[in-house]
């Protein structure tokens, strides 16, 4: 049982840095992303092809398949700046089929037979096996939540927010708001790209079928529930959202469906999600109510 | 040739279907209806159900699918879209996805995961010429699809429930101000909509002979680069850009040279012209 | 008397409440596959009760622990790693597609549990180690096939192809384009099309222009009912092959009148006369109300192969991957007898099927003299 406990902790935690990535981008600039899925296809490609074609060593290449998620992320993010809102919604969703199609289509990228064989990870010679590599992985996180949490003391995540609330407002402000929003869009998927990367090599393959909209819709839903625009909030709806339909498996056969009404009737009624600025269990929020009464 | 352009059409046809009742929603209320396809498979279900428990014959089963569908769309209006009207868009965006993703089980659950097959019987003129051949499925589509465009156009232009209409997709608030009823804008909307939308799934499986719980998925996300394309908000850019999109997928997929998936290369486009005319083709 | 009576009553509760043998089972149930998924499963089922009713293990019952993977390779490997620590399985079958069976087979590599993939194709599933088998034909060596039969008995000279863009199609398609071009057939037509597609008229209009003797299509039961129709449709008049995954009732149903006079290559022969086929055949339709497929077939066969290795081997991971490499002319395969293991796939006789009014019937059949369904060693 506890290789399946471990298994599930390493993939949960991976979903939860790529959703601190996300929320980045929608959380803090508010421009909603429905096609981080190919953000994360980014990090998971380039990681299996660094360590199958170019031979690199698996740690360098998470590193170098962050890096590359983080420029093609940039690249994505240019339309961004010419389009509106609800524009940009049907943007990220065509950026998932878009990806899946360059890597089903094109050899070089494995094709429709994808990529095999990332081999178990090591670093320094020492072989990383589930436990080592969930070590690994919550240690990425943990550097990741520090990032976030200087990251949201800094300038530039004051003007993200303030791009996101009203991007009008923001330029009249003398705010340079293309670079800001090329900014959130680098972070963004930096942090997506590494998580992708670090599922791929756990994984040991990746096919192109597991890059589509569904998994877009499910990392924008963990992030809703949970709390937009916080951390804790991103945090809390990756891990409780990735191991409730574990949680739920008794029920197997209903597990979609009650997955789905479950984000529906979440977000009309708690949009602030869980942990969110207003949200359900947010106790700052709740402490200053009490303070006042 | 000829009938590379002839099939095109039919397929725009198709697209130009869903896309109405999209724009309609996005129109008024600026949400991404994703449920929209829900709605889709729903007429495709309840077509087949009275094709295989009452009458052989399709029109019942077209009439009730379109019924069916638009009081599912009403519903949905009131159940998931009513509560979060004044909320930030993508809340309605991810309820609507959430119910899109249930509705695919629900119909797995109660139908099962197998695909039907849907040949109901109808009677309708062919067309046969030199340069391309419509079979009376694909001479029914083209049809219903101009019928309804007709009827919609004269709706919307002529009576004074489509000037609502055009009111409330100014703005709103004040045509509410200024007496219109409203919720019965939309309800009418949402009806009609997703009545095209029932029209449209049952079609289509007559058209591919089969019914299955995730064929919506594949025709929705098409539908909505067309919607973006036409210029949202715009009905007969919409028909157009239905029509444009269907042409250039078919010319492109009939090249030997070219290999890219149908969607991923509707969204390209899509993404390539909004960078150059951010409104869409065809401004509001 | 009645003493002895109820302790040997308790005895047999205690035989039978014995821990049953486990095998563990992962499948679609959920999401896109889940037709395949519900086949495979509810064979997988039959297969498990057929078996109890033969005396189980060696009398020991056997008992199927499944799991749905959603068609989700996380899920896939998380849940190989449950059924192995958690439930405690001897082996692990895949009734489910290339990507979680590539998951899942990883981990039964790491944790030195024997695996069995039941029709998952792509190569790399067996290539991950001693412990993962396969019980469907190579693709390969069925394309292959496909290729020799297009031209050596259809004499098919120009070949065109219309290739589903997955792992199954394009090993199809590229074993087929060999084999029929090595006996001088020429290319006149190729295109993949996503998974999914249900549009082909574009296709198949420049199709008709390349005036083919064939089409080949590899694909699944889906985008082949819709290719055969509209293939009809547009007035094509050439010869039209496809391969196991048109193997299901559901392409005759979709496709309807339109697949008359299809060929598929596959290992089913509905009209065989061994008894196992016939008894998976109307035992499946009983329990499900649907006719059977391929999909289902090869899940049968892959839980009763495993429970004859464990019958003869026992349930130690080494013993029994060595007696499953080694086992030849096993025949209680519902899709054909299994003549041996080579590179871990299973090599067996390959049947091609037409399909006449409505249902698919025996036509050709390359047997074990055959050399072509054998792996070649380069």
């Amino acid at each position: 049982m506890l290789g399946y406990i471990l298994t599930i902790a390493n993939f949960a935690c991976i979903y939860a840095l790529a959703i601190l990535g996300l929320n980045i981008l929608t959380g803090y600039a508010k421009q909603v992303s429905l096609g981080h899925a190919a953000i994360f296809a980014l990090g998971a490609y380039s990681q299996a092809l660094l360590v199958t074609k170019a031979g690199i060593p698996f740690f360098a290449s998470l590193i170098l398949a962050s890096l590359i998620s983080s420029i093609i992320g940039m690249l994505f993010g240019l339309p961004s700046l010419r389009v509106s809102h609800d524009h940009l919604v049907l943007t990220t969703i065509g950026l998932n089929f878009i990806v899946v199609a360059i890597v089903e289509y094109f050899d070089f990228f494995g094709g429709a037979l994808g990529i095999v064989g990332l081999g178990t990870p090591q670093i320094f010679g020492h072989l990383l096996a589930t436990r080592e590599y969930l070590i690994l992985v919550v240690g990425l996180l943990i550097l990741a939540l520090i990032f976030c949490w200087f990251f949201s003391r800094t300038w530039a995540k004051l003007l993200m927010e303030a791009i996101g609330e009203d991007e009008l407002a923001a330029a009249v402000l003398g705010i340079n708001v293309a670079r800001i929003k090329l900014l959130a869009f680098a972070v963004s998927s930096a942090l997506t790209g590494l998580a992708g990367a670090l599922w791929a090599q756990y994984i040991g393959s990746v096919f192109p079928k597991n890059f589509g909209l569904e998994l877009s819709i499910t990392m924008l839903s963990m992030l809703v529930f949970g709390g937009m625009g916080t951390i804790r909030g991103a945090l809390f709806g990756a891990l409780f959202l990735y191991c409730l339909p574990e949680a739920l498996r008794f029920i197997q056969n209903y597990r979609m469906l009650l997955n789905g009404v479950l984000l529906a009737a979440m977000v009309i009624w708690q949009p602030s999600g869980i942990l969110g600025k207003g949200g359900l269990l947010d106790w700052q929020n709740i402490v200053r109510k009490r303070k006042a009464q | 040739m000829g009938q590379i352009i002839a099939n095109a059409v039919i397929l725009g046809c198709t697209y130009a279907l869903m896309a109405i009742g999209l724009n309609m929603v996005y129109g008024l209320l600026k949400i991404l209806h994703v449920a929209h396809a829900g709605i889709y498979t729903l007429g495709a279900y309840v077509g087949l159900l009275i094709f295989r428990t009452l009458t052989k014959s399709l029109w019942p089963g077209l009439v009730c699918a379109m019924v069916a569908a638009g009081f599912a769309g009403v519903a949905i209006f009131h159940i998931l879209y009513k509560p979060v009207l004044r909320r930030p868009r993508y809340i309605a965006l991810i309820a609507s996805a959430g119910i899109f993703a249930a509705s695919q089980e629900l119909f797995r659950l109660i139908a099962g995961p197998y695909p039907y097959a849907f040949p109901a019987q109808f009677v309708f003129p062919a067309i046969r010429t030199k340069f391309f051949y419509l079979t009376s499925t694909q001479m029914l589509i083209l049809s219903f699809t101009v019928v309804s465009f007709i009827v919609l156009y004269f709706l919307i232009s002529r009576t004074k429930i489509g000037l609502a209409w055009q009111a409330c997709m100014q703005d709103m608030d004040i045509a509410g101000t200024s007496g219109i009823n409203v919720n019965r804008v939309i309800t009418l909307n949402f009806f009609l909509g997703s009545a095209l939308a029932g029209a449209a799934g049952i079609l289509v499986a007559l058209y591919r002979n089969s019914v299955f719980p995730t064929m919506g998925a594949l025709v929705s996300y098409k539908a909505f680069v067309v919607v973006v394309l036409g210029g949202l908000g715009s009905m007969p850019g919409a028909v157009v850009a239905a029509m444009l999109l269907a042409l250039v997928e078919s010319l492109l997929s009939a090249a030997p040279w070219f290999e890219f998936p149908r969607d991923a290369l509707a969204f390209l486009t899509m993404t390539i012209i909004l960078l150059f005319r951010p409104k869409g083709l065809f401004k509001r | 008397m009645r003493r002895v009576f109820i302790i040997l009553a308790l005895f047999a509760v205690c035989a039978f409440g014995q821990q049953a043998i486990k095998v563990g089972f992962i499948a679609p149930l959920t999401g896109p596959a889940a037709a395949d998924g519900f086949s495979a499963l509810q064979s997988a089922l039959l297969a498990v009760d057929y078996i109890n009713a033969h005396g189980g293990i060696n009398g020991v019952p056997l008992e199927l622990v499944y799991y749905d993977d959603a068609l989700s390779p996380d899920q896939a490997a998380a849940l190989t790693r449950k059924l192995i620590e958690g439930d405690k399985v001897v082996a692990v079958v895949s009734g489910s597609y290339s990507s979680t069976s590539r998951a899942a087979a990883a981990v039964c590599q790491e944790l030195k549990v024997p695996f069995v993939a039941a029709y998952a194709v792509h190569p790399s599933i067996v290539q991950v180690g001693e412990y993962a088998f396969r019980v469907g034909m190579a693709a390969q060596i069925q394309g292959r096939i496909g290729g020799y039969f297009a031209v050596r008995e259809l004499g098919a000279k120009r070949i065109a192809f219309l290739i589903m863009n997955n792992d199954f199609g394009i090993s199809l398609a590229q074993a087929f384009k060999d084999a029929a071009t090595s006996l001088g057939a020429t290319i006149v037509y190729e295109k993949r099309y996503p998974v999914g597609e249900t549009e082909f008229r574009d296709y198949l209009t420049a199709i008709k222009a390349a005036d083919p003797d064939l089409l080949y299509a590899p694909g699944y039961y889906n985008e082949a009912a819709n290719i055969t129709r509209q293939f009809r449709e547009l007035g094509l008049r050439c010869w039209l092959m496809g391969d196991e995954g048109y193997d299901s009732p559901k392409y005759l149903e979709l496709a309807g009148p339109a697949a008359n006079g299809v060929f598929i290559t596959t290992d089913l022969d509905r009209d065989s006369r061994r008894p196992i086929t016939q008894f998976f055949l109307k035992a499946y339709e009983e329990r499900t109300g649907i006719p059977a497929d391929m999909v289902g077939a090869s899940a049968f066969d892959a839980v009763m192969i495993v429970a004859h290795v464990l019958r003869q081997a026992g349930t130690d991971p080494k013993a029994f991957i060595a007696y499953l490499a080694e086992l030849k002319n096993f025949e209680d395969a519902a899709t054909g007898p299994i003549l041996m293991f080579q590179e871990r796939t299973a090599v067996r006789p390959m049947q091609i099927q037409i399909v006449l009014n409505g249902k698919f019937r025996h036509f050709y059949e390359y047997g074990p003299e055959e050399p072509i369904i054998y792996y070649t060693y380069p």
